[in-house]
């Protein structure tokens, strides 16, 4: 104890704890382990490695501290059991005493990492007609067990210019030779390979090997790929500008836009000629679905088209000197390619964005039927007239400058504010319909007056809109009641979307009706009684002449004379149509009209105008 | 980290799945109910190499997996010594060993092995559900592995039928019995359970691959591969 106090003053301690930091085994038949010294406490220490194996007791001292250099033991074959655990642990002991590392647990069947493969070596291979490339060739370690099959080897190889700083790796599987392709002439190139068993660890890589490639190696591959890849670049740039300059026409070709719906049987043209009983009758078919006697009164839908104006412009054209001329007859059910802008959901969206991007979409093609006026009285504004626009751009026409009217413009240019002026052709018609739906004429305020806001087209449309006041009054004459107005509508106030009244039915069993009117314009007399209102007419049935027959209110009873054509001031373009129907009724003024309320109508009324 | 390499894993067992398929898949294979028909040796020796490397790998991944998430300081390894159901079975130990055994003996050790493991791979896939937090990188290779593990057999019996037909051998194997220390309360001594379960496996799994290679090297190429 006293030397050992006196060992200890001198700075002398028992050895630190060594530690094994690896044990290896390249073949799977032997191993090796290396341990790392602690301190060694300033006084020679001597370590010690002892082991004990998987399901025995004795415990065994290192077989061989030399082969494998300092601090190692190396395990031969004849110490060396595969799948089976070894307890190693080394000792260190000096004077002063002696410390031992934790045990390692070590299976041999794990620490498998082999020696690199050897003796690499590269050719350059000419063959004549082809490419050239490099040939390389290895053998598996020398310690390895191949052959027998005790250890499988996959092997990868890596090689770069001498000058570059990234090497190129390949797996080349279990095979040991391989070929590389993608070489730069003139290049000196520098190749490695390693190994790895089939359940162990990556080798180092091998020594490097060089090769120069000769400056006269062509690698004509290069060029034909420069020429492909210039070609392509072309075609795509071609592609490109063909698609953006006929992107749109494509696009509609390959994805026609969803068609509006229509009704069938209804004829805008009778409507206009006058020929009213055609086209009820037409509309009232018995059968349902129409069969195909009403398909003879049928006019094709209008499908108005940029494309189309050419089309469109004689029917119409002829349409203005002679009433009894029919349209010429279109598709019936062309209605696919088109009109998905004017499709009845999207109507009151155009309103809104008529203005706000005017697009180029094709204008509305498709004429719809608006309902049967029979049965639609007191719907509200159903977007399905929209199809009636298609006719609208005839009456502006042909004066318009404007490029709201797709019609007027040659077919090629497609009129940038298509849905613009579908808006207004929407109201055009429908201040030129009969008045099945006076609701047109909501809708037409509306337009009109979400269009007179624009300020930039707000003039134009204006202007047209009186143009195609005009020439729908000129249609006026034809005995039929059709709501036209009478009057030049400058200004068409909005209106939102709202119930109409029935008016009166004239013998053509068309309803004319008046708008609910909320505000109160300067009416003339009789007026006050279309003012109140805001009530349903209910139509109790129809009769045989397509005549709608409504219920009675009770209460109503002066009705307002079919000359009480209340002039209103403009912003109610409905009113000045109502008035302008009214006055083209030729009845004479009997109790029938709306009631103080306006909501329900006395049906003898209407057998009156039908006499 | 494993838990970041979870939706990995499955992909990954996918893909060396296909990977597996394709390279069984290229071999000629023998219309069901066929009589005649004999798939060539070294086709069935190169199809069973496959499975056993296979199923290495996965016993492999699984160890690791348990290991890193479950074994983690518990000192496992220390007890898990001579603690194999197989260690009755006399397996060669090193290569002269191995190299020592006549192929047919060696075949029929392979099939007592994988006898042996039948009843642990099916119990180790309902046990391994009830793992605390059982990440799927386990239970998917578990159930991997079971199925594998009985196409290997099947193809076992069709290589010993080729090589030494008519001889048929008592279906000896190695009986488990560690069921019960899987379902124990005590979390350690169950965890326990399952690490020895899966380190006795991949010991196993590694040394049924060792000797089909063995063998196949030395049946179909004559000791020349």
């Amino acid at each position: 104890l006293y030397f050992r106090g006196f060992w200890l003053f001198l700075g002398q301690s028992p050895p630190g704890k060594p530690e094994i930091f690896k044990c290896r085994s390249p073949e799977k038949e032997t191993f090796t382990c290396w341990w790392k010294p602690g301190e060694d406490g300033g006084l020679p220490t001597n370590y010690t490695l002892t082991y004990h194996k998987e399901g025995e007791t004795l415990t065994h001292e290192c077989p061989d501290y030399i082969t494998s250099g300092p601090n190692s033991c190396y395990f031969s074959k004849k110490h060396t059991s595969i799948w089976t655990m070894y307890i190693i642990t080394i000792n260190a002991t000096n004077q002063m005493g002696s410390t031992s590392s934790d045990p390692r647990y070590v299976d041999v069947t794990y620490i498998v990492e082999p020696d690199p493969p050897v003796n690499l070596t590269l050719e350059l291979k000419q063959p004549e007609d082809k490419k050239p490339y490099l040939w390389m060739k290895w053998f598996p370690p020398t310690l390895v067990d191949v052959r027998s099959g005790w250890l499988t080897l996959q092997y990868e190889i890596r090689l770069k210019p001498e000058k570059a700083t990234e090497w190129e790796t390949h797996f080349a599987g279990q095979q040991t030779q391989f070929k590389v392709l993608s070489l730069y002439p003139g290049q000196k190139y520098l190749v490695q390979v390693r190994c790895k068993p089939d359940h162990g660890f990556w080798s180092e890589w091998s020594p490097e090997n060089s090769i120069q490639i000769p400056n006269d190696v062509t690698m004509k591959d290069t060029i034909v790929w420069i020429f492909v890849a210039v070609l392509s670049a072309v075609i795509c740039l071609i592609m490109v500008v063909a698609v953006a300059l006929k992107g749109h026409s494509m696009v509609t070709c390959i994805l026609p836009p969803v068609p509006g719906p229509k009704i069938k049987g209804f004829d805008t043209h009778l409507l206009e000629k006058g020929k009213s009983e055609e086209l009820l009758s037409a509309l009232g078919c018995q059968d349902f679905p129409p069969t195909s006697d009403c398909e003879d009164l049928l006019v094709e839908f209008l499908e108005v088209d940029d494309n189309e104006d050419q089309q469109l412009m004689p029917a119409h054209s002829k349409e203005h000197p002679g009433q009894d001329r029919k349209p010429t007859p279109l598709d019936p059910d062309n209605d696919s390619g088109r009109g998905s802008c004017d499709s009845p959901s999207l109507l009151s969206k155009k309103c809104e964005e008529a203005r706000a991007n005017p697009s180029t979409l094709n204008t509305p093609e498709d004429i719809e039927k608006p309902e049967n006026p029979q049965t639609s009285i007191t719907r509200t504004w159903d977007p399905k007239s929209t199809s009636l626009e298609g006719k609208i751009p005839s009456f502006p026409a042909n004066g318009s400058k404007s490029s709201t009217w797709p019609l007027p413009q040659p077919p090629s240019h497609p009129s940038p504010r298509s849905s613009y002026h579908n808006i207004a052709d929407v109201c055009k018609l429908a201040m030129r319909m009969a008045g099945a739906s006076a609701t047109f004429l909501d809708k037409t305020d509306t337009c009109a007056s979400r269009s007179s806001k624009n300020v930039e087209t707000g003039g134009e449309k204006i202007a047209v809109e009186e143009r195609a006041v005009e020439s729908c009054h000129s249609k006026t004459d034809q005995g039929t009641a059709w709501l036209l107005p009478r009057e030049k509508t400058p200004f068409i106030s909005v209106k939102p979307l709202d119930y109409v009244e029935i008016h009166k039915v004239n013998k053509d069993g068309a309803l004319s009706l008046l708008p609910k009117q909320k505000e109160n314009s300067n009416q003339t007399e009789k007026a006050s009684t279309s003012e109140n209102s805001k009530e349903y007419a209910k139509v109790s049935r129809v009769m045989d002449n397509s005549i709608l027959v409504l219920v009675q209110d009770p209460q109503a009873q002066n009705l307002a004379s079919f000359e009480e054509p209340a002039k209103e001031a403009p912003p109610s373009l409905q009113q000045n149509q109502a008035e302008e129907d009214l006055a083209s009724f030729t009845s004479a003024p009997g109790t029938c009209g709306p009631r103080g309320g306006l909501d329900y109508l006395d049906p003898t009324c209407f057998m009156h105008s039908f006499q | 980290a494993s838990v970041s390499a979870g939706p990995l894993l499955p992909l990954l067992l996918l893909l060396s799945d296909l990977l597996l398929c394709q390279s069984v898949a290229s071999l000629p294979v023998c219309p069901s109910g066929a009589v005649n028909c004999q798939v060539s040796l070294r086709d069935l020796f190169d199809r069973a190499v496959i499975l056993s490397h296979y199923i290495h790998n996965l016993s492999s991944e699984m160890f690791n997996e348990f290991d890193k998430r479950y074994a983690q300081g518990r000192g496992f390894i220390t007890k898990a010594i001579n603690s194999c159901h197989t260690s009755s079975l006399s397996t060669p130990e090193d290569k002269e060993q191995a190299q020592q055994i006549h192929h047919e003996d060696l075949l029929n050790l392979i099939l007592r092995v994988l006898r042996s493991w039948n009843d642990p791979l099916y119990h180790l896939v309902t046990e391994v559900r009830g793992l605390q937090e059982a990440p799927d990188a386990i239970l998917s290779r578990a159930i991997e592995i079971e199925e594998q593990n009985r196409r290997l057999l099947e193809g076992m019996e069709k290589i010993v039928g080729q090589v030494h037909p008519g001889v048929r051998e008592n279906e000896v194997y190695s009986v488990w019995s560690g069921l019960p220390s899987l379902q124990v309360a005590d979390e350690d001594t169950r965890l326990f359970a399952f690490y020895n379960l899966l380190h006795c496996l991949r010991r196993d799994s590694h040394k049924i691959d060792n000797y089909l290679k063995l063998l196949k090297c030395r049946i179909v190429y004559d000791s020349n591969c």
